[in-house]
Parts: structure tokens; sequence; C-alpha cells
């Protein structure tokens, strides 16, 4: 790499943060669920579930390089990751309806404790959506704007 | 069929999320969900329009839980109608785009999304899920201006972006002083409660937030900065989309905060709040008139165009006898016809002979005649020249005016109504009446074919702005129809 490459990707290895890391987003991202599952029946919730897994996958990618991450996580999959959050909620609302209750009756399936799987399943559906587009963001705005976007034509 | 009312926003939800998969597959894979959904929405949305028509005012809890803890779904004589319009709306749009474009399967699931927003907005019986549509609405509406290719599309949306989320929060303020005065968020219990707790100072704040907030989003004349650019810098298409239904919406949900939360007592006991809404509606029917002839750019001038409209529906709310009322709503659902319409035209001539601002407009007749002649009638719909449906909704906000004593409002409206004749009459007249500059011709041939060779017209796009001036004159003519479903719902305002 030549010192006049003023790239905006100045990307430094270092051991310590690597390790720290390689030992703390297991964790963040299994919190992340745990916050997740608690939607149903405490403080928790799929917004804020989502946004700690995120947090776990943009920590990775701040430590191993963006381009890494990106290949490791390509786009088709954090696009099934968004679209498939909302279809769970969109699925488990309209399969109430099958089962001949209202839109989103959760006691309309007739499990036990069916009210409460499916808040979590909800809430995991949302986890879902809000960690993908906020990975997306991430990894979008890392990207860069390309010079073709910014020319613009004239109307 | 109760069940209807909710698949108007879960189906369009369901609609923005399959072309994100389908993507995979096909790059066109967006029209085919977009007009299927569509298709679906006008079919349940008359299937909702039909039941309230046979057996009045539906509702609908979502999940099993009731009101006033769970979210209510209300349709009734105003809801319905523009449920329908929106149905139809997207419909029109989805045909006409299919060759306009935008292409891409990012826009149809921003429509769809935007789409769901409304028809929440419309069908919501709770406040705060009142602003969640309007959120949902506004960020569909921000990607949407965005998708315009120029740099001045970016910088509206972005201005779109902080004005609109400063509306979206004033209210949802406005809405937890609501919520902390009485402990509750359902609009028919949230009106008997506040008749219990008195317009005390947090009421009043509450009352006042929630109402700029959506004037906001109204684009009322002091408030409306960021709707010229978002209506004249985004692709025609979606222009037409969101001057059609994005501040119809909002207008739809100050209408329901002030009439069926706060109610008429309310603004009876505070006069002051009418008088606001008066004033700010005159003064945005006067000041966007005069911008609106003051402009060179025709998309810049329709969009001056729904300000001063929207001010007369403002007015008309401040006005608050039945009358003006059902003038409000019926310019609401003919506005959206009009407006939509008259923006979809300019899109046609824009990529038939590229005609965009006023001078190119000269001896345009010739050229396009079928769609001059469909954009000379919606023009004269606005301006509210009988029989075209501008007329029914001008008329009853202006005879309300009258009934309720303030023949100064009526005399703004009156006056409006020959400033609109003005802005359009110069564009009409170019059109028919002037003949073009031969470099003119010239140049505008030159641009349409070789400017942007992929973008001409189908007969697609001609038959939409044909279908909406054929639909404003009928609904003119069906105006006693469409009044005589508006009124029972509300009368019940006025017991």
């Amino acid at each position: 790499m030549s010192s006049l490459d003023f790239s905006p990707r100045a990307y430094v290895e270092s051991t310590i943060i690597m390790t720290t890391v390689r030992v703390v987003s297991p964790f963040v991202f299994t919190f992340g669920l745990f916050v997740m599952f608690h939607g149903a029946e405490s403080a928790g919730g799929g917004f804020q579930g989502g946004a700690i897994v995120a947090s776990s996958i943009i920590m990775l990618a701040f430590a191993f390089g963006i381009e890494p991450t990106r290949e490791w996580l390509d786009d088709d999959f954090v696009r099934v990751v968004i679209g498939g959050g909302a279809s769970t909620f969109a699925l488990i609302g309209l399969g109430a309806l099958a089962f001949g209750g209202p839109f989103l009756n959760y006691s309309a399936y007739g499990i036990s404790h069916g009210v409460k799987y499916g808040i979590e399943l909800v809430e995991l559906g949302i986890g879902a959506i809000v960690a993908g587009v906020i990975v997306s963001l991430f990894m979008n705005l890392a990207a860069g704007f390309s010079d073709e976007e910014t020319d613009g034509d004239e109307a | 069929m109760t069940d209807a009312l909710v698949l108007l926003i879960v189906l369009p939800i369901v609609a923005a999320i399959l072309p994100v998969f389908l993507g995979i597959l096909s790059d066109r894979a967006g029209w085919y969900v977009a007009l299927a959904m569509s298709l679906a929405h006008l079919g349940l949305s008359t299937v909702v329009a039909n039941a309230v028509v046979t057996s009045g005012r539906l509702s609908y809890a979502v999940g099993g839980f009731q009101p006033p803890f769970g979210i209510e779904l209300v349709a009734d004589g105003i809801s319905a109608p523009l449920l329908v319009l929106i149905s139809l709306s997207t419909l029109g749009v989805v045909v006409y785009a299919r060759r306009a474009g935008p292409h891409s399967n990012a826009f149809y699931s921003e429509l769809a999304l935007l789409t769901a927003g409304i028809s929440g907005v419309v069908a919501t019986a709770d406040v705060f899920n009142l602003y969640v549509f309007l959120e949902i609405t506004g960020l569909a509406t921000y990607a949407l201006v965005a998708s315009g290719r120029s740099p001045r599309a970016a910088v509206a949306s972005l201005k779109y972006l902080f004005v609109g989320t400063i509306g979206a929060s004033l209210y949802l303020l406005g809405t937890g002083y609501l919520y902390i005065a009485t402990g509750t968020l359902n609009m028919a219990s949230l009106s008997e409660a506040l008749a219990g707790v008195g317009y005390t100072p947090a009421v009043l704040t509450g009352f006042g937030l929630m109402a700029t907030g959506l004037l906001v989003k109204v684009a009322v004349f002091p408030l409306h900065t960021w709707q010229p650019g978002a209506y004249a810098e985004s692709p025609d298409t979606v222009s037409a989309y969101i001057s059609a239904l994005v501040s119809t919406a909002a207008a739809y949900g100050l209408f329901r905060v002030t009439y069926t939360v706060f109610t008429r007592d309310f603004l009876e006991t505070v006069p002051i709040a009418a008088d606001a809404f008066v004033l700010l509606g005159s003064v945005s029917i006067v000041a966007g008139s005069v911008l609106a002839v003051m402009q060179s750019d025709l998309k810049r001038m329709l969009a001056y165009s729904s300000v001063s409209q929207f001010g007369l529906v403002v007015t008309a709310i401040g006005i608050g006898n039945e009358t003006a009322l059902i003038g409000a709503v019926v310019h609401l659902i003919g506005h959206a016809v009009m407006k939509g319409g008259l923006f979809l035209a300019l899109g046609v001539f824009a990529a038939s002979v590229g005609a965009r601002t006023m001078d190119e407009f000269k001896g345009l007749a010739a050229r396009e005649p079928v769609t001059s002649a469909a954009f000379a009638v919606l023009a004269f719909s606005m301006v509210g020249i009988p029989p075209a449906i501008g007329f029914i909704g001008k008329w009853n906000i202006v005879v309300g005016a009258v009934e309720a004593g303030s023949w100064s409002v009526a005399l703004v409206v009156v006056v409006s109504t020959l400033l609109t004749l003005a802005y359009f009459g110069r564009v009409i007249e170019r059109m028919y009446f002037t003949h073009p500059d031969e470099a003119d011709v010239a140049d505008a041939s030159v641009s349409a074919d070789g400017g942007q060779p992929a973008s001409d017209v189908s007969l697609g796009m001609r038959t939409v702005v044909v279908v909406a001036a054929v639909t404003a004159v009928l609904l003119g003519i069906a105006g006693s129809d469409l009044i005589s479903i508006i009124q029972p719902a509300l009368e019940v305002y006025f017991v």
C-alpha cells in the first residue's frame, strides 16, 4: 500500500480488538436474542434485541474489516433475513384469520400458552427486520458513494 | 366480512415484502406484485365500502383485544370512500408506472408500503396507531421522493425528512399529553374521557401539538416548505401518487382528531382553535394560489395549488358546520382525483414532447390532443366549474361558510377560485391558443427523441389520465350520492 493512497479503508488489524470481539460478540448476540424473547412478558422486545444483534455484527465488521464481513454475510442473506422477519409477522397474523379469529389473535391457534409463543415469534420477526436493516444500512454507508450517483442527469 | 378492513393494511405490507424476495429472481417482479396488490386492495375496499353503505359503521378489534385497550380499526361513511379512493389511485399509478417507471423492485416495495401507511391512517381509530401509520407514510414517501434521479430530489427528500419528522414528533408529543391527561388512546374513549377531564392546559397543549404536527403533514401555508420540492423533484409517477394521497391522509387525520377525539364541544369552548384553522386555511388559500401563479415550472405550480386547496379543507374544518365538513371530505376526494390526474398528464407531456415549463406548453394541444383535453377537464374541475367534482366540494364549503356567517371566508374561497382560474387559465391558453415558436418545436422534438429515448408514452399512461378526467366529472354528477354516503357519518358529530 502506498502512503499516497487515501482510500477510506485505512484498516489496521489489532490483536487486542480482534481477540476481545471474538470473545464478546457471541455473548452480545445471545443477549440480543434474550432481549427479544423477553418481549412477551417483561421489558424487552424485537427493536431493542434487533439493535443488539446488529451491534454484534457491526463489532465484527470493525474488528475484522468491512470487506471480509461483507463477503461472509452477503446482501442476499441480509435481504432474506429482513423479508423473513416481516413474513413471520404477517404469517402469524394471517394464520389467526385462517383459524377463524381476528387478525393477530394469538389465542385462535388453540395452543397452550399460544399468546406467549405468538408474541415471542412476532418479536423475533421484528428483531430480524431491525437487525437486518441496521446491518444493511451500516454496510451501505461503509461502502461509500460512487461518483455516478452524484452526477445526476439534467432534467 | 369485517376482516377485509384489517387486510386492507396487511395486504400492502405483504406486497412490500414480496419484491424483496422476488428481486433475487427477476428485476421486473415488483410491477406484477404491485398490480396484484392494487387489484386485491380494490376488491377489499369495495367489500368494506359495500358493508358500510348497507349496514353502517364497521369496527374491528385487532388481535381480539377489545377497545379501548386494543387497537381498533373503523370504517364509516367518511373513511370508506377514502379507502376506495386509495385503491383506485394505487391501481391507476401502478398501471401508469408500467411504462413510465421507476422500474426497480425497491420502488414497488416503497409504493406498497406507502399504500399500507395511508390505508392505516384512514382506517385506524387509535391516536397512537395513527402516529405509527403517519410515520410509515412519511418514511415511504421520503424514500419515494429520493428515487428521483437528480441530486435535487435527494435534497428535497432530505428537507421533507427533517420537516416531516418534526411534524410527526409534534403529533406524538401531543398524543403523550392526551394519554397523561386521560389514560386512553382510543379515539372514541378519548372523547368521552376528555369531556370528563375538561379542557385543562395539558389537553389544550395536546391539541395544539397534534394539530400543528398534522398541519405540517398537510402542508398548510407557513408549514408547506417541504411540499413543492417533494412534489416537483420526484418522478412523475411518485408526484401523482403522493400529491393524491399523502396530504389527504394527513388532512383526514386532522379531521378525525378534531371531530372524533376533541368533538365540536371543544371547538365551541375554545373558539381560538377553530379561528386558528380558519385563519391558517384562508392564508394558505391565498398564498398558495399567488405562489402558484408565479411559477413557470408546471409541477411546482401544481404543488402550490395543493397548498391552496388544502387551505380550503383546513378552513372547512375550522368552520365546522355539517355543510362545510361535507365540502371538506368531498374536496379531499375530488382533489386527489384531480391533482393525481394532472400530475400524470404532466408526466405524459414530459415523456412525449419534453414539455415541462410554461413556455414549452405553447401549442401543446395540437400535438397531444387527448391528454390535453383531459388536462383541461381536470384543470376546470379544479377551478370549480360544474358539473365536475371540484365544484361540489368548493360549493359546499362556501355554503357552509355563509351558513356560519363567515362572509370573509366565503369571499376568500371565491377569490381563490378566481386565482385558480388565473394559473390554470394561463396554462390552457398556452396549450390551445398560442402557436408554438418554430424553434421551440424543433428543440422539444430533439430533446424528446435524443434526451429520453426509452420513456415514450404508452396507451396505458394516456388511458389513466383520461380515466382520471372522466372520474372527476362522473363523481361530480354523482355528487349527491357521494354526499349521502358521507352524511350519516358526519351527523354523529352534530347531535
